[in-house]
């Protein structure tokens, strides 16, 4: 987080973050990655490539999923943003991570959040995507553990899920 | 961790313009900032203000002008992807869009920002080059339109003024005789080399192609001479005169050695994605014509 000096300009922020309301002043070139980890301490969104590839720092902002270290704070300003920490509501989890344990879908689980998230979002799209709809969705959510065909189990058994309770 | 930088907010082109004349060099127009920011993370760029375009609604507009389609410089990669107009009227560019970066990259750069960076690494500028587009940009003395072509001069480099703002791109609906295919290949989601081809056929015989090549060197481009030869020839003639043209590739895409492969290597691909773009053209033709006939 910007050290803050005088000249610096602060824009002021009311957002939702997971169901809950935060309005502040922010700096103008904070990161909405700095303001989940560092403002809010909500460290379950990961640093890493800062140039939006490798799909880590996955947070949905409406429903949309957005590299938040290539993505200005100031601009969830009346918006709604979901992170890993609010999938699980009283202690019950998503259907995606309980369908990512029990798939195995990581093995060092650097990139599980960014993972879960992009697959949240793909979910809210489409609720009965095919294999390949999942693969292109994801392509953009690097893991260098290599755990692509769990990662892609754990989504369609989460989706098969979501249809059931929703039935 | 970002520098400083103060954001301006604009509400119309006007005031864009009459902002950029203003500051000069201390503003950088802030679109999707895909790009504008990961420049100012590594300090390759230094702006006092970011002079924010995202209100302006007009520039997010997506119209059908006759024949054409004219697509505001804010519209995003994602909405070029989906958009039923654009699926509809200009399927290759749809195609070609669906293939940008990622997800993310999608939903938030757009297209306008994406020319004017001109980023030799880049899928759109191939695909609509193929369609003939030209660009709008408004400045201090108003509008001018060019040809894409013309507006890609190398490099990270276009024939923007620091005080002009991409408004819009036209592009003219391929006619339907003409078939059209977009290919790449890739690493890593960004493309090594991308090609455009459209293409009828009358006779037996080419009547109309149109090819162009991008992500080898330095911007994307249409091998007009290229093109003239295929003219009036037989698919045959076209793929062994495709084979003959390495030089010609060589010296008009001017690839480099690189990680993503030798500038042999691409020249070699240029070539095979060139054969199988021109035969799925001519395959996308046949494919319509039976639809019309069914």
């Amino acid at each position: 987080m910007a050290e803050r000096t005088d000249d610096m300009q602060m824009l002021p922020v009311r957002v939702n973050v997971n169901g809950e309301n935060w309005q502040g002043p922010i700096p103008a070139q904070e990161t909405l990655l700095e303001f989940i980890r560092v403002r809010l301490g909500l460290t379950g969104t990961k640093r890493s490539c800062e140039s939006q590839v490798c799909g880590a720092c996955t947070v949905l902002v409406d429903e949309q999923p957005i590299s938040s270290c290539n993505y200005l704070a100031c601009e969830v300003d009346g918006k709604s943003v979901l992170t890993i920490e609010g999938l699980s509501k009283n202690d019950v989890l998503d259907p995606l991570q309980e369908a990512f344990m029990r798939n195995i879908g990581a093995q060092c689980g650097f990139c599980t959040p960014g993972q879960i998230m992009s697959a949240k979002a793909l979910l809210l799209a489409n609720s009965s995507p095919t294999r390949q709809e999942i693969t292109e969705w994801l392509s953009g959510n690097i893991c260098r553990c290599g755990a692509y065909p769990a990662i892609v189990a754990s989504v369609q058994e989460a989706a098969r899920q979501g249809n059931r309770s929703v039935q | 961790m970002l520098p400083p930088f103060k954001i301006l907010h604009t509400h119309s082109i006007e005031d864009a313009v009459s902002e950029l004349s203003r500051l000069g060099d201390q503003a950088k127009i802030y679109g999707g900032g895909t790009e504008l920011l990961i420049l100012l993370r590594h300090n390759l760029l230094q702006t006092e203000y970011l002079l924010n375009i995202k209100p302006i609604a007009e520039l997010s507009h997506i119209r059908s002008v006759e024949d054409s389609v004219r697509i505001g410089g804010s519209v995003t990669h994602r909405r070029l992807e989906t958009d039923p107009t654009i699926r509809d009227r200009l399927p290759m560019l749809a195609g070609a869009e669906s293939q940008v970066a990622n997800i993310r990259v999608r939903g938030q750069g757009t297209i306008g920002g994406n020319l004017c960076f001109n980023d030799p690494h880049s899928d759109p500028a191939t695909a609509l080059l193929v369609y003939d587009a030209s660009v709008t940009v408004h400045g201090p003395n108003g509008a001018r339109q060019m040809p894409l072509q013309g507006f890609l001069r190398g490099m990270y480099s276009t024939a923007l003024e620091p005080d002009e703002l991409l408004v819009s791109i036209d592009v003219p609906c391929l006619p339907a005789k003409l078939g059209s295919s977009y290919l790449r290949i890739h690493r890593l989601q960004r493309p090594t080399l991308t090609v455009g081809a459209a293409a009828s056929r009358r006779n037996g015989a080419i009547e109309e192609v149109r090819l162009a090549v991008g992500c080898v060197g330095p911007m994307a481009l249409r091998l007009t001479e290229l093109e003239a030869k295929i003219q009036g020839g037989g698919p045959d003639d076209s793929r062994k005169i495709i084979r003959e043209s390495k030089s010609y590739l060589k010296k008009t895409l001017e690839p480099i050695d690189d990680l993503l492969g030798s500038a042999e290597y691409k020249v070699y691909i240029a070539g095979v994605l060139l054969e199988r773009a021109l035969a799925q053209a001519l395959e996308n033709v046949e494919k319509k014509q039976d639809g019309k006939n069914g």
